[in-house]
C-alpha cells in the first residue's frame, strides 16, 4: 500500500503555488500551531490549496479543510482523510 | 467648520504606467516630444485578429516591481495600478508603506474591463479540464473592483474606498469622487485608473465596437479632428495620482501640483454621436462653474479625440458651444493620439498630461495628426510655450458618458482670495 502523506515541505510548495506566499519549509515544521495568517495565506490562498490537493489525490477534502488556521491542523486533517481513504 | 474655506483638493502625486513611458518623467518626455508609440500588436494568441495596431506597455516587467502574492493572485491591470500608486505616493513624499494614520488614507479607482487576461486563463481551465480546476483568485482577479482593493491591501490604508464604473469617462469621475471625500474629511486619496484590455479574450470583447480603429499602418490607425479619422486604437496602461485637502499638503511640505477645481459629467447614451454635444457642452459648463472659472480663463483643452469623424464634430461643436469664441482660440490637445486609448486609464494620463504641461508652461502635441477639417486650433507637430494656469480634460466612454474636469496649476490657489482676485504671493 502506498502511504499518503503531505509533508511541511509540500504544503510551502503549494502555498508558494497557489497564493505566491514564500515561507521556509522548516519555519511551517517548527511553529506548525502558528496562522496561517501571519505567513501572508488568506482563506482564497488555502482554498486554492485545498482544490490542488483534491485535485491531485483524486479525492474530497472535508468542507472543514478551507478553514483550519494552521499548519498542524491543516495537514492533520489532510493525512488523516487520505489515510482514512487509502 | 463654518468659519473656513471649502477644502481645496490637491494633486500631490502623480503616477503613470503608459506604452510611452514606465514613469512620469519617461511620459513626459514622450509626451511634450510627441511621440508615437504605436504599433503592431505583438502580444501572443493576438496575431489572428483583425485588431492590429494598439499601445502595449511593453518592458514592464511586473515581477521586478509587485511582490510575488500579488503576481499568483491578480491581473495585469491591477499590477500596472499597483505600480504607478507606488510611484504616486513616493511623489507625494507619503510612500507606499504602512501610513502612520491608516484610516486617513483611501483608494479610489475606475476600471472598464477587469482583469481579462488572469479570468481568460482561469476560463480555460474551467472548460479545459473542470471547475475544480479554476483558482478561488479568480473571484477577486478579474473584478473591476480588484486595483482599489489591492492597493489599499497592499499599503494597508484603511479609509473610504470606492470603485467608479461609469465607462471611459469613470476615469475623470473617480478623480472628483476622490475629491468628495477628501472635501468631505478623508486626508488623502490614491486615485485614477489602468487598464490592461490587450490580451486575446479582452481584444475579443472589444471587436464590437463600431469606433475601433482595424487600420494596420500605425502613423494612420488613429486621427481624430482629420479627414483621415478611422476611429480609435486602445491601449494599455493609465495613471494614479495622489490628491488631498490643499491645507493638509502644504502643512506637511508637500508640492502642491495642480488643484482639483471642477467636475461634471452626464449620460447622453449609444444611440449616436451627435447626442454627445450636448452632454459634454453641458458637462464643460457644469465643472467650470464649479471651479468659479470663465470660460476665458481656460488656458488648454485636453480633448477626448475619439477619432470617429460624427464623435469630433460632436467634441469640437460641444467646445464651442461650452467655451464660446473662446472655443476656436483655445489650444486644444489629444496627446492620446501617439499612445492609444486605456479606456478608463486614458482620462487620468490627460489630467497627468495636464498637470505636467501646466508646470512644464508647454501644450504638448497631438501625434499623427497634421491635417484637422474642425475649427480647433489644435496644436499639432511639436509642444507650444504657454503659460498654463487652468486646464479644462474631457473624456467620453463608448456607451454614452461625457465627463468634463478643470484643473488649476499648483501654487495658483493659495495666492488667490476666495473670489478669486490674485493677490501678491
Amino acid at each position: 500500500m502506498i502511504t499518503t502523506e503531505v509533508t511541511f515541505h509540500e504544503l510551502a510548495t503549494l502555498m508558494k503555488q497557489s497564493a505566491g506566499v514564500t515561507v521556509d519549509p522548516r519555519e511551517l515544521e517548527q511553529a506548525p500551531e502558528t496562522p496561517f495568517a501571519s505567513f501572508g495565506l488568506d482563506s482564497l490562498g488555502l482554498l486554492g490549496i485545498v482544490g490542488e490537493l483534491e485535485n491531485r489525490y483524486s479525492r474530497p477534502l472535508p468542507p472543514d479543510a478551507e478553514r483550519c488556521k494552521s499548519p498542524r491542523e491543516f495537514l492533520d486533517l489532510v493525512n488523516s482523510t487520505l489515510k482514512a481513504g487509502a | 467648520m463654518s468659519t473656513q474655506h471649502p477644502r481645496r483638493v490637491a494633486v500631490t502625486g502623480i503616477g503613470v504606467i503608459a506604452p510611452n513611458g514606465l514613469n512620469t518623467d519617461a511620459y513626459w518626455k514622450s509626451v511634450s516630444e510627441g511621440l508615437n508609440v504605436l504599433d503592431r500588436i505583438t502580444r501572443e494568441g493576438c496575431g489572428h485578429l483583425p485588431l492590429r495596431v494598439a499601445g502595449e506597455v511593453r518592458a514592464f516587467d511586473a515581477s521586478t516591481v509587485v511582490e510575488e502574492n500579488f503576481l499568483v493572485q491578480t491581473d495585469r491591470f491591477s499590477h500596472f495600478a499597483m505600480t504607478a500608486a507606488a510611484h504616486a505616493l513616493d511623489d507625494a513624499g507619503i510612500g507606499s508603506g504602512d501610513p502612520a494614520e491608516p484610516f486617513s488614507v483611501g483608494v479610489v479607482t475606475a476600471a472598464g474591463s477587469g482583469g481579462g487576461e488572469f479570468g481568460q486563463r482561469e476560463l480555460q481551465k474551467l472548460w479545459g479540464k473542470g471547475s475544480k480546476f479554476v483558482g478561488p483568485y479568480q473571484s477577486i482577479a478579474w473584478f473591476y473592483a480588484a486595483s482599489t482593493g489591492q492597493i489599499s491591501i497592499r499599503s494597508g490604508f484603511k479609509g473610504p474606498c470606492g470603485v467608479v464604473a461609469s465607462d471611459e469617462a469613470g476615469g475623470l469621475d473617480a478623480v472628483a469622487h476622490a475629491a468628495g471625500a477628501v472635501r468631505r474629511g478623508t486626508g488623502v486619496v490614491v486615485v485614477g485608473a489602468a487598464e490592461a484590455p490587450l490580451a486575446p479574450y479582452s481584444m475579443v470583447c472589444q471587436l464590437g465596437y463600431p469606433g475601433l480603429s482595424t487600420v494596420d499602418d500605425p502613423d494612420r490607425a488613429y486621427r481624430p479632428f482629420t479627414t483621415g479619422a478611422c476611429g480609435f486604437v486602445p491601449a494599455e496602461g493609465g495613471a494614479m495620482l495622489v490628491v488631498e485637502d490643499e491645507d493638509r499638503a502644504r502643512d506637511r511640505g508637500a508640492t502642491v501640483r495642480a488643484t482639483v477645481a471642477g467636475h461634471a459629467s452626464t449620460f447622453t447614451g449609444v444611440s449616436g454621436w451627435e447626442r454627445s454635444r450636448e452632454g459634454l457642452a453641458r458637462a464643460i459648463r457644469g465643472a467650470l462653474d464649479e471651479a468659479g472659472c470663465a470660460p476665458e480663463e481656460v488656458d488648454v483643452v485636453f480633448a477626448d479625440a475619439l477619432g470617429v469623424p460624427e464623435a469630433d464634430r460632436a467634441e469640437a461643436l460641444a467646445i464651442a458651444d461650452a467655451l464660446g469664441a473662446h472655443g476656436t482660440r483655445v489650444p486644444v490637445t489629444a496627446p492620446k493620439t501617439g499612445t492609444g486609448r486605456a479606456y478608463c486609464g486614458a482620462p487620468v494620463l490627460d489630467i497627468a498630461a495636464a498637470v505636467l504641461a501646466m508646470e512644464h508652461g508647454q501644450v504638448p502635441p497631438t501625434p499623427n495628426v497634421f491635417d484637422i477639417c474642425h475649427d480647433l486650433d489644435l496644436v499639432m507637430s511639436r509642444a507650444r510655450p504657454a503659460e498654463l494656469r487652468t486646464a479644462l480634460v474631457l473624456s467620453r466612454g463608448l456607451m454614452g458618458s461625457n465627463a468634463a474636469l478643470v484643473l488649476r496649476r499648483g501654487g495658483d490657489s493659495a495666492r488667490q482670495d476666495r473670489a478669486g482676485r490674485r493677490t501678491p504671493a
